[in-house]
């Protein structure tokens, strides 16, 4: 491990990983089990990397004694919380090569999370992005290996405001990827971003579009974050409801982060589907934040499926570990045991594998439930927060 | 022992509150205060509060021994924390604060039974009389149980029928208080009602606030908000939101015994009800150029709570609380690693005890549970400037100063708005008299009747 590491070789191989495992399908739904080996291995190269150009990192894994030369596993690298990225610039790259910024959305006036990149660490983002979004909202969802690729019969709707007028959102670069990789039948954009940089929607576009949609029987692949979707469903008029065509999908993301009143989760997705005349299992739940490259979800029934009852656990990608750890003892928590999720993403290359989330949840084998964030405790209506 | 079914909240969990439940019994409180409060003289009202607190000082006595046993599932406390908390407040319970409270808040300690002057009033050929509000509406916060049993205590000196509204699952030691009055004055109790739902109810809040003369309410911000906009225009409102506090520390008190004697008094101030409610320090502010650093005053508070943890552990705390602890630790570490300028003290395999170290003094608000900053500053200006995103919404300073410094801190304290200053041990046991976020909480309960005497 001594050898100085070679970024952009890294980063290849670590595509060629996300791209081997995508491209050794099965059948819809069915991948062949991760190389664990490799992961490891691949874990380990990038934390040497990381840890050699991140002074954060190297700090906080000196401070842990756990250093490149005595970590073995891909446990035992030291995850950084994200809310460090508030505070540090967590980043191997040289301030010349950072081409992109994803900020967090966070509380006006506060230093959001920046999570910065470069043209190869975009692309293995985007690989990884693509790879998984295809596995989890267009692949699940198929009721046989058969037909054409399910993109070319969905046309694709985002609440979100196009990459270009929000260049520092990981989730509108996210769309707009997804908009361009795959074959759809048509695009549409109703989100934008007003004078004072807040996410608006054009719901009456939205509406115009779902009723052509639905006239047309066309099936539709909906995307926006949960206060997008209250601000649509807020929008339509009490007595009108829409009977979208089967096939027909919802991701739903992000918190509200005061932005709209909020819900809870399963009543904004039962919400969802009542309005919008979409069965329950096609309402999907997107995992993701600024600080790491790889998304979760909650699986996509299969049109028609039984079973829609069944919990649904959230799922990173084979090039993505989970732990949840106990909050009170630091250790990891039993599975079905509360903790708080940690990640560690082959994706997220040039800033930091290991990542500590904020948010509380119960692991059930490779997937979890969100439970929550973390208490803030901070008293209300007062301005300040710890930092 | 089985707690009789009194009041609302001893009913069975399946017996639900309604709307109907809360308008007969507004109206029945009213009923018992006419027969039984209203003529009631403070001197025995006196007499049965003194009485009562000294049965609750009492180890035998079956109602706190009660508290001692169910409160720790029921509240989080340790029973610990719970009889020391307790004994804080039941022994400022006696006949001379309560009298010396009258006297302070009302100017003369007959004021609400007669028309009496004050010394001055009696110069001007005045005099008055001091009514509360026939039926006071009290919502109680949820976390530390002493204001409300304050709170409750105040109503009955007014002579007010009550409706104490707790918050859900909050009621255990509200409801002991009143049980223990109910075995000596059933008729007084019988103008008091306790109940708990989650708040925001407004099937239930709406015929409480229209039955109320004046309601009290402990809350955030938004709930008291949410509360004022639902109250008709003649009720009066007497809102305490949420306040934070902070301790100072002077370089003088920094060497040999007063050195431990502060450190010592810090860790009380930090497991006095586990740092939660209002008046624990969530900051403490140590100055630089003692013979303590305010670096090393940190690592000793932590070595302090390390030992109270042994005698006295802080207990389980949900989750989310624990997520809440970890999630801050994590962060702080990251700064320790980074920079000599922050540093990490925190129990090892448990969120019991956390003491951060950082040299700039920034105001930084606690998760509590025994999570405290220590935080440099040259001097209290230097503090207060640090400090000034929190303005206005500090209740109490611990204030630990060398004597000849003392008056002119406090002024300092005083002008910047800080509600009350005190020793850094007490600042979780105010004096029965204090004036609650700066307002005197018996005098705001009142209305006068000033009688001008004809010459």
């Amino acid at each position: 491990m001594n050898k100085t590491i070679e970024p952009a070789a890294l980063f290849e191989r670590v595509r060629h990983f996300v791209r081997e495992w995508t491209n050794t399908a099965r059948g819809p739904g069915v991948r062949p089990a991760p190389d664990e080996a490799a992961f490891n291995q691949l874990a380990l190269e990038l934390f040497a990397l990381q840890y050699e150009h991140s002074q954060v990192l190297r700090r906080l894994s000196d401070a842990r004694g756990l250093t490149p030369a005595r970590v073995r596993h891909w446990r035992q690298i030291p995850a950084l919380p994200a809310r460090a990225f508030k505070d540090f610039e967590i980043t191997i790259l040289p301030p010349g090569e950072r081409t992109l910024a994803f900020h967090s959305s966070g509380t006006t006036g506060q230093q959001p999370s920046r999570h910065f990149h470069s043209p190869e660490t975009l692309r293995l983002y985007e690989t990884s992005l693509l790879a998984w979004f295809q596995e989890q909202m267009l692949d699940a969802g198929r009721a046989s290996d058969n037909g054409p690729a399910p993109a070319q019969g969905l046309r694709l709707l985002s609440l979100v405001p196009p990459a270009a007028a929000a260049t520092h959102s990981s989730l509108a670069h996210m769309v707009e990827t997804v908009r361009r990789a795959f074959p759809w039948r048509a695009a549409d954009c109703c989100g934008s971003v007003d004078a004072g940089g807040a996410w608006t929607l054009d719901t009456e576009r939205a509406f115009a579009t779902l009723e052509a949609c639905q006239r047309e029987g066309q099936p539709v692949a909906l995307l926006g974050t949960a206060f997008g979707f209250v601000h649509l469903l807020d929008a339509l008029a009490q007595d009108r409801r829409f009977s979208l065509a089967p096939g027909s999908r919802v991701m739903e993301t992000g918190g509200y982060k005061g932005r709209s009143r909020s819900l809870p989760k399963a009543e904004l997705h039962a919400w969802i589907s009542n309005r919008l005349g979409l069965p329950p299992g096609r309402v999907v739940t997107e995992y993701g934040m600024c600080e790491l490259s790889s998304q979760a979800y909650d699986a996509l029934a299969q049109p028609g499926a039984a079973g829609q009852n069944a919990p649904r656990w959230l799922r990173f990608p084979p090039w993505a570990r989970i732990q949840a750890i106990s909050p009170e003892t630091g250790a990891e928590a039993a599975e079905g045991e509360p903790g708080l999720l940690r990640i560690f993403d082959l994706a997220n290359a040039g800033s930091s594998v290991g990542l500590q989330t904020e948010d509380l949840v119960r692991r059930h084998g490779d997937g979890f439930e969100l439970l929550g964030r973390a208490l803030r405790a901070e008293p209300r209506g007062c301005s300040l927060m710890a930092a | 022992m089985e707690l009789p079914n009194y009041f609302i909240a001893d009913l069975p969990p399946e017996a639900p509150v309604t709307p109907l439940l809360v308008r007969e019994a507004c109206e029945t409180l009213r009923r018992n205060r006419q027969a039984y409060l209203a003529a009631r003289s403070t001197p025995r009202l006196i007499r049965v509060l003194a009485g009562l607190a000294e049965d609750w000082l009492n180890p035998a006595s079956p109602h706190r021994r009660l508290a001692l046993e169910r409160g720790p599932q029921a509240t989080g406390f340790s029973a610990n924390t719970l009889a020391r908390g307790l004994d804080a407040f039941f022994r400022q319970l006696s006949p001379e604060n309560l009298r010396a409270l009258l006297v302070q808040d009302l100017g003369h300690a007959q004021r609400l039974d007669e028309i009496v002057p004050t010394p001055v009033e009696l110069e001007g050929g005045r005099a008055a009389i001091a009514r509360g509000p026939e039926l006071l509406v009290q919502i109680a916060a949820g976390n530390v149980p002493n204001p409300t049993l304050m709170s409750m205590v105040l109503g009955l000196l007014t002579h007010s029928a009550q409706f104490i509204k707790c918050a859900r699952g909050a009621s255990l030691l509200p409801r002991l208080f009143a049980h223990s009055l109910y075995e000596v004055e059933p008729k007084l109790a019988a103008c008091l009602e306790i109940a708990e739902w989650a708040g925001g109810d407004t099937a239930l809040e709406t015929p409480l606030f229209e039955a109320a003369d004046c309601v009290t309410a402990t809350g955030s911000d938004e709930t008291l908000a949410s509360i004022l906009q639902r109250l008709p225009a003649r009720v009066r409102f007497l809102g305490y939101g949420h306040r934070l506090s902070f301790a100072y520390i002077t370089r003088e008190l920094l060497a040999g015994s007063s050195a431990s004697r502060v450190l010592s008094d810090t860790a009380d101030a930090l497991c006095a009800w586990n740092q939660l409610g209002c008046l624990s320090p969530h900051v403490v502010y140590v100055e630089t150029g003692g013979a303590l650093m305010p670096e090393e005053f940190a690592a000793a508070l932590a070595g302090e709570l390390a030992n109270r943890e042994q005698e006295d552990p802080r207990g389980p705390v949900p989750a989310e609380i624990a997520a809440g602890i970890a999630a801050r630790r994590d962060f702080y570490e990251v700064r320790a690693a980074y920079s000599a300028e922050t540093r990490l003290w925190a129990s090892k395999g448990s969120t019991a005890w956390t003491v951060v170290y950082e040299a700039d003094p920034l105001f930084a608000v606690s998760c509590l549970h025994r999570f405290v900053f220590v935080k440099a500053a040259p001097d209290l200006a230097a503090a207060l400037r640090a400090a000034d995103a929190v303005r206005g919404k500090v209740s109490t300073v611990g204030l630990a100063s060398a004597e000849d410094r003392a008056a002119s801190l406090a002024l300092e304290l005083a002008r910047w708005g800080a509600g009350r200053v005190c020793p850094i041990g007490r600042m979780q046991e105010p004096p029965l008299a204090w004036r609650h976020d700066g307002r005197p909480a018996l005098a705001d309960l009142i209305a006068w009747t000033d009688w001008e005497q004809s010459v």
